[in-house]
């Protein structure tokens, strides 16, 4: 569960962030969309725990992410859209790394199914240096799963990837999310949005524009008209400008 | 079309240099370039200004002669001799080295921009060389100030930075034209083996035919002959005069030879055979009809990559390169997680840096000094041993933080992902030093025991057994905390001040770059003697009591070295905790990408 409640973030006087709330339950996905430089990366990051928000509350199954740091953070997953990699680890040694960072007693056994799963398992010896960006994108989410987070913040989560591995990535972030996990997933492609996210979440120049079920913002949006895409949509709420 | 290209050199250089001016508004990089331009003057341009050779005038060498810091003059056909050797080296590794293609040195966007456009070959080599020679240019004028004080290169000034110029653009065009030479050797199927034995062979036989010249015609030393260095080295020349060896150095000391003259009369009549020489080099190059392109766009990525690499500080002097290996230890799934830092950063170092290492090092160590201790005529080294092993420990301890950098200086990068573990900042801070202080603590674990058994009991009355054995053992205790404090500044600089940080890691020339790193060398050393102060002021507690009290008796003396050692102990690991703790708060709250921001 994700709660959050009046999130602002500054970088001096300019306000990335103002006054954001929502709530994802589990099994939840929300679509964060918005045009360049409306806050998306910035809110993922503050949620994360990986910078500090100038105001505001963010709870991560309970734990408040700036009082409680590593309780929240033991239960959160951050996928950058850039896969950060340890240049001198392999695939395999990538795991054990998390593992023992993250206490998974036993890693060996979850590890497996996860590289298989990811298809990356016949590439378990080999250097990120060796891998495609896709390979390499695959590596982090399997690091990411890896201590069976509940709560997965995920941005830009498709770049770099094959048409298969879109598939892929895709019905994993389903398949978490039925099984319990509350998914944040911010992106460009609308059309993911739509196939992947039960929920989401417009903002422009860091304020919410809308939010809730794909239906209710489709609802508010579509003037009455049938069958309106989320691109429509989209283009309509945030007046089809970034300013 | 070679005006066009030409305008983007231009272009581009005069954009850097207002791009410098302009970067001079932000203080970080203003202080820098005056501190930059400060160290400038006083280590190259006041010299020259001071200790200018005076103006030459009349016979050859008088101008040297007169120099008050000049070498002799006739150790000058032996610099002549050394340089030309020099050049036939760096010659014979561009034909023996490349193992593909070697291509020309092309950014990426010029690879973009300029191959696929309507531009002959001709004036992309043109436009290479014209390029080039801005680089040589700026290369000539920085060797001229380095070498503002070798008066054994005579002349003045002007002559040395044209000498250096001279044999920049003539090895510059000679790798062009090696280069070329190359790519139509590879098209024709000639691999790079059959090219080094050729090569190789070639110089093998001159050597061989040399010997042959020196047998025949030799004549042995009289005393003169072997009186000093320039002395033996005249003999030997004149061995070598008309050999073979001195024929396959003659095109090289005519490219060294401007550089040398002592006067303009001089430099003129030497710098017509090496102009000459410049302008073949030149005829060689263009005559070349071969297909660089795709080879230069495989050295322009590479070359794109490697700055990527260092800008990112993913890349570091004497870093090994990655190669998939076991890890240093069997790393459990559960327990400090500290030690996963440790495992994963020994991972990234070399991997004969292991205790199996340090224990033959140890070993060896023993056996030599011991063996050394039992030769009568060997004995009297051991004190220069120990010295050298003193000055050992001092390196290790005051620039080993600045070579060994498997820290956080390292992973800024990743310290996205850094922060979404569940531990707290300073826990991983902590992590990320273990393997530079396990790394740095080992080699000077190995200096302190060079210099214990270096330094034996008879050299000092005072140097008791138990005494120098308690040294030893201390100083060892001491190493870690040492080394965590030294190395908990660089690890400070990176988290406070990350913009800096990375400016000063950076790599690449510029006057404020200079500057930058001389004021984080001066501030380390400033930061490590104030936190050093407790440390010392606590260690006189109990020397002074045993010198006050029992008189600096042997045993008193001992107890308060262990006391002392306790002590600076506490201090010092008290200030490493504190730091981190306080670093770790920092690293918590840091946003890297609004650090970073221009």
């Amino acid at each position: 569960m994700i709660e959050v409640t009046s999130l602002t973030k500054r970088y001096g006087t300019f306000t990335a962030v103002n006054g954001l709330s929502f709530t994802v339950r589990p099994g939840e996905v929300l679509g964060l969309v918005g045009p360049n430089g409306a806050g998306k990366t910035s809110t993922l990051r503050c949620l994360a725990g990986i910078i500090p928000a100038s105001g505001g509350k963010v709870r991560i199954t309970g734990h408040d992410i700036a009082a409680e740091p590593v309780a929240a953070k033991r239960a959160l997953a951050f996928f950058p859209d850039e896969p950060r990699l340890f240049d001198y680890l392999t695939v395999r040694q990538h795991l054990n790394f998390v593992a023992r960072i993250y206490g998974v007693a036993n890693h060996a056994a979850i590890a497996q199914p996860l590289l298989e799963e990811l298809e990356i398992a016949e590439k378990a010896d080999q250097l990120p240096g060796e891998l495609s960006r896709g390979m390499k994108q695959k590596l982090a989410i399997a690091c990411g799963l890896l201590h069976a987070p509940k709560v997965m913040f995920f941005d830009e989560p498709l770049t770099g990837l094959d048409p298969l591995g879109i598939r892929r990535m895709k019905d994993s972030i389903v398949k978490r999310a039925r099984e319990g996990a509350s998914v944040v997933l911010s992106s460009h492609l609308l059309h993911l949005l739509e196939e992947v996210c039960s929920h989401v979440l417009i903002l422009k120049k860091g304020e919410k524009i809308a939010d809730g079920t794909l239906a209710e913002v489709s609802a508010r949006f579509s003037n009455g008209e049938a069958d309106v895409s989320l691109e429509e949509i989209f283009i309509r709420a945030t007046g089809g400008s970034e300013n | 079309m070679l005006h066009a290209l030409l305008y983007l050199r231009f272009t581009s250089l005069k954009n850097r240099v207002v791009q410098f001016v302009r970067r001079l508004r932000q203080p970080k990089y203003l202080v820098g370039a005056i501190v930059g331009a400060i160290w400038v003057w006083f280590t190259f341009l006041r010299r020259l200004t001071t200790t200018l050779p005076a103006p030459p005038t009349g016979a050859r060498g008088a101008a040297l002669a007169r120099a008050s810091q000049a070498l002799p003059i006739d150790w000058q056909p032996m610099v002549a001799g050394l340089g030309a050797l020099a050049l036939l080296l760096f010659v014979v590794f561009l034909w023996v080295l490349p193992e593909d293609k070697p291509g020309l040195n092309f950014s990426e966007a010029e690879t973009a921009f300029l191959f696929p456009a309507p531009i002959s070959r001709r004036a992309l080599i043109h436009y290479r060389l014209v390029s080039s020679q801005l680089a040589t240019l700026l290369q000539s004028l920085f060797l001229t100030l380095v070498s503002g004080r070798w008066s054994i290169l005579g002349g003045n000034l002007l002559i040395r930075a044209i000498g250096w110029w001279v044999i920049l653009s003539t090895l510059n065009l000679h790798r062009t034209g090696s280069a070329f030479t190359l790519t139509r050797l590879i098209e024709r199927g000639v691999s790079p083996g059959r090219r080094r034995v050729v090569v190789f062979g070639g110089i093998g036989l001159v050597l061989l035919m040399t010997a042959a010249w020196i047998w025949r015609g030799f004549q042995p030393p009289r005393p003169e002959d072997t009186a000093n260095v320039a002395a033996i080295f005249r003999y030997g020349q004149t061995l070598l005069e008309g050999s073979a060896l001195g024929w396959l150095l003659r095109p090289f000391r005519l490219v060294i030879a401007p550089i040398l003259a002592p006067d303009w009369v001089s430099f003129g009549r030497a710098l017509v055979p090496a102009l000459a020489l410049m302008v073949m080099h030149y005829i060689w190059v263009l005559r070349m009809e071969v297909s660089f392109e795709e080879a230069s766009i495989d050295l322009a990525q590479k070359r794109s990559a490697k700055v990527a690499a260092w800008r990112s500080g993913q890349r570091r002097i004497g870093t090994a390169p990655a190669k998939a290996r076991r890890g240093p230890f069997v790393l459990l799934d559960t327990g400090r997680p500290e030690i996963a830092f440790l495992w994963k950063n020994l991972l990234s170092t070399a991997p004969y840096l292991n205790l199996r290492s340090l224990a033959w090092c140890a070993a060896a160590l023993v056996f030599a000094c011991n063996w050394l201790g039992r030769q009568p005529e060997w004995r009297a080294t051991l004190p220069a041993v120990g010295i050298v092993a003193a000055f050992a420990a001092g390196y290790i301890l005051f620039l080993g933080p600045q070579i060994a950098r498997q820290d956080i200086r390292s992973d800024l990068t990743n310290a996205d992902i850094l922060k979404t573990y569940p531990l707290p900042g300073w826990q991983i801070l902590l992590g990320e030093m273990l393997a530079p202080i396990a790394i740095l603590s080992g080699l000077l674990w190995l200096a302190v025991l060079a210099a214990a058994l270096a330094w034996q009991p008879h050299q000092a009355s005072w140097l008791t057994h138990g005494l120098r054995v308690t040294l030893g053992v201390c100083l060892a205790v001491l190493a870690p905390p040492l080394t965590a404090l030294q190395l908990l500044i660089p690890n400070a600089a990176a988290v406070m001040f990350p913009a800096w940080f990375q400016a000063v890691r950076t790599r690449g020339p510029g006057l404020e770059r200079i500057g930058q790193r001389l004021i984080f060398v001066a501030g380390q050393l400033v930061v490590i003697v104030v936190a050093l102060i407790p440390a010392a002021l606590v260690a006189l507690i109990p020397l002074g009591v045993a010198a006050w009290l029992f008189k600096g008796a042997a045993v008193a003396l001992l107890g308060a070295v262990i006391a002392a050692t306790v002590l600076v102990f506490a201090a010092i690991a008290a200030e490493v905790w504190f730091g981190l703790w306080l670093l770790g708060g920092r690293f918590e709250k840091l946003d890297l990408s609004s650090e970073l921001r221009p």
